[in-house]
């Protein structure tokens, strides 16, 4: 193997790197790993507007994986780092869908608090679901919540925690816990887990088990893909559920066999 | 380069710095090399490779067949091509070979006369170099997994040994004994390392997901416990509140200077913890495909600068950056699956061994201007001999 351009440690490299047409930022559109510090903010902004909304009749708050992330930044940790930062600040809530526990969502926290007050309107729950929003979330960022915490640091009654869980704000984790979750999310988690499928299915059932991501992106989906195939495909690249191998006719995704 | 060696020697720079940046800039051009060849004695698989720290010359290696080979990594013929010769085996016709895998062997880290192995025979042997007798055989219960002496003990000759066992046995090479345990694991241990920092700390891994860190000295039960969510008990499901990966863990490796550990897991992740408070530093690898039943053993690269950790993934080596987690490449050249890789510190060389019984050297590839204009007498000359290269 005679590679034409060795690796080279920073501290021997003088040339300064080459820059495209679009330089400073990079076009996420055309899924470009972008150069320099990543821009998490820019690119969450960018795969929101993946999220069919209309899908849920604008009931759902556009939500991102995090993971998708990683198939536009190509370094992980600094992405974790900016997630990490964002998530402290307030601006950016996470998390846990249930079907992995690797797997996380994640919501502008302004979206958030819009749709599910939009959608607790006119219920008897409202009252409790914006004393949640307002006391508990803008302090701890945590996934999960247990009993105790719920009673006796943010001071909420047994009566009151069953309204929560029954507006959808929390679900149940265990005897005496609840995920944070995001309400009537449950349709999003069927159409996401059946179109993830479905995708990889198509990866698996090409010649050789790759495919052109420009390829995969055009290609017509069936009535099991419900969500946008550009969305899927940041999934199955940042899961690592399938190889990206550049090749002089763009990206190669190779079904990855675990 | 020559601004590193001006800056040297006019002492604006401290000398290590262009021996780290040197080292970096090798341990990134790792390549096969036609030249450079192990003797192929295994049978079967090979599990387990050790090279010695005195001079570096000589390397051990442990196989699925029982047999134990002592290579001689030096070059002393004056040709560029150079096979890894074995010195002496124990092989199969020996009456002291293991009966079963050989799973880890190691030098004594003092000096080369003796080595210890232990195997899936539910024992452990150390052995005398010269007469490839064991001097001593320690039987266990259950199948031994790995062992290890520490590096730099002064004060204790111990041998902490990880078996099916869920307690770890220390066994002590001076007097013979083995009444220490250390308790506190539930299920077989499948990894045990003495730190490189301090002669009493002791990381061990399990199938019950969890890294324990132990002072010897102390008699109540491990210092902590490596928790991958640092505490924040509402991330995890509760099943996994308090370990260090969502599967067995069966990989352990400290970085040079003792301050980290590394840790691998059967979730298919690599970790990396801040070794005196049990951090984790989140730092993302990505998917570290691990598949194995049995310890893995990889290791981390010594004297450069960003550090590099090469884990055997599959067919194949990856090499990620040690504190960034960027994938930097993967050395393919096995046939099978690899089970153990060691760097050499002094030449910035990775020996890895596999289930197609070989065991590759991934050499530095030299210093050369570009292939693209030179004849091809140059491209073959270039390896001989910079010097003998017409300039461009």
């Amino acid at each position: 193997m005679n590679r034409k351009r060795t690796l080279m440690p920073d501290a021997f490299r003088t040339k300064k790197r080459r820059f495209g047409a679009d330089n400073l930022i990079g076009n996420p559109e055309h899924g470009d790993v972008q150069e320099g510090p990543p821009d998490v903010k820019a690119t969450l902004q960018y795969l929101m507007t993946l999220f069919p909304r209309k899908l849920f009749n604008d009931s759902l708050p556009q939500i991102v994986l995090k993971h998708q992330l990683y198939s536009l930044h190509s370094d992980k940790t600094l992405v974790d780092k900016q997630v990490n930062e964002l998530r402290d600040q307030g601006e950016l809530l996470m998390f846990q869908l249930g079907f992995d526990s690797d797997t996380f969502a994640l919501v502008f926290s302004v979206d958030y608090r819009a749709k599910v007050l939009a959608g607790e309107a006119g219920r008897a729950t409202l009252g409790t679901v914006e004393k949640f929003l307002d006391k508990v979330l803008p302090c701890c960022s945590d996934l999960s919540f247990s009993k105790d915490k719920m009673l006796k640091q943010f001071l909420f009654t047994d009566a009151e925690i069953t309204q929560l869980v029954k507006s959808g704000v929390l679900t149940v984790r265990d005897a005496g816990s609840w995920w944070l979750s995001i309400p009537n999310s449950g349709r999003f988690t069927k159409y996401f887990i059946q179109g993830r499928k479905a995708v990889l299915g198509m990866v698996k059932k090409s010649k050789y088990n790759e495919i052109l991501k420009t390829d995969l992106e055009e290609r017509r989906t069936t009535s099991h893909v419900k969500l946008h195939m550009k969305y899927h495909v940041h999934d199955i690249i940042g899961a690592e559920l399938v190889e990206c191998i550049q090749t002089t006719s763009g990206t190669l995704l190779r079904f990855v066999d675990t | 380069m020559l601004s590193f060696l001006i800056a040297r020697q006019t002492g604006v720079d401290e000398p290590v710095r262009l021996r780290r940046a040197e080292s970096t800039r090798r341990v990134l051009s790792l390549e096969l090399n036609h030249d450079r060849d192990v003797e192929c004695i295994h049978g079967n698989g090979i599990n387990t490779i050790d090279i010695e720290v005195i001079e570096g010359r000589y390397m051990l290696s442990g196989g699925s067949d029982g047999v134990i080979v002592i290579y001689d990594l030096e070059n002393n013929s004056k040709k560029p091509h150079y096979t890894c010769k074995a010195v002496c085996t124990v092989g199969r016709s020996s009456r002291y070979v293991h009966k079963f895998s050989v799973e880890t062997v190691q030098w004594y880290p003092h000096d080369t006369g003796m080595f210890v192995s232990s195997s899936f025979d539910k024992t452990m042997k150390v052995w005398d170099t010269e007469t490839l007798k064991p001097a001593e055989v320690f039987q266990f219960e259950g199948n031994v997994y790995c062992h290890h002496m520490s590096p730099i003990a002064r004060k204790h000759g111990l041998i902490a040994v990880g078996t099916k066992d869920p307690k770890v046995q220390l066994c002590d090479l001076k007097s013979g004994s083995r009444i220490h345990i250390l308790q506190g694991h539930r299920g077989e241990v499948l990894s045990v390392k003495w730190s490189p920092r301090y002669e009493h700390i002791l990381a061990t891994a399990s199938t019950d997901s969890r890294v324990r860190v132990w002072d010897v000295r102390r008699a109540s039960g491990s210092l902590f416990t490596l928790d991958q969510h640092n505490g924040d008990k509402s991330k995890a499901s509760s099943e996994s509140v308090n370990t260090a990966h969502d599967g067995r863990v069966n990989g352990l490796c400290f970085t040079d200077d003792g301050l980290y550990l590394l840790t691998a897991g059967t979730d298919d992740r690599m970790r990396l913890w801040n070794s005196a408070t049990g951090e984790n530093t989140l730092v993302n690898y990505g998917k570290v495909v691990n598949e194995s039943r049995k310890g893995v053993k990889f290791t981390v690269s010594r004297g450069c600068s960003p550090e590099f950790v090469f884990v055997p993934c599959g067919s194949s080596v990856a090499m990620y950056g040690l504190h960034t987690g960027e994938l930097v490449t993967m050395l393919r050249g096995h046939y099978n699956n690899v089970d153990c890789c060691e760097f050499h510190p002094d030449y910035q060389e990775l020996y890895s061994g596999g289930k197609d019984c070989n065991i590759l050297a991934w050499v530095p590839v030299l210093r050369h201007p570009d292939t693209e204009d030179e004849g091809a007498a140059n491209i073959l000359l270039k390896h001989v001999n910079p010097a003998r290269c017409k300039k461009i």
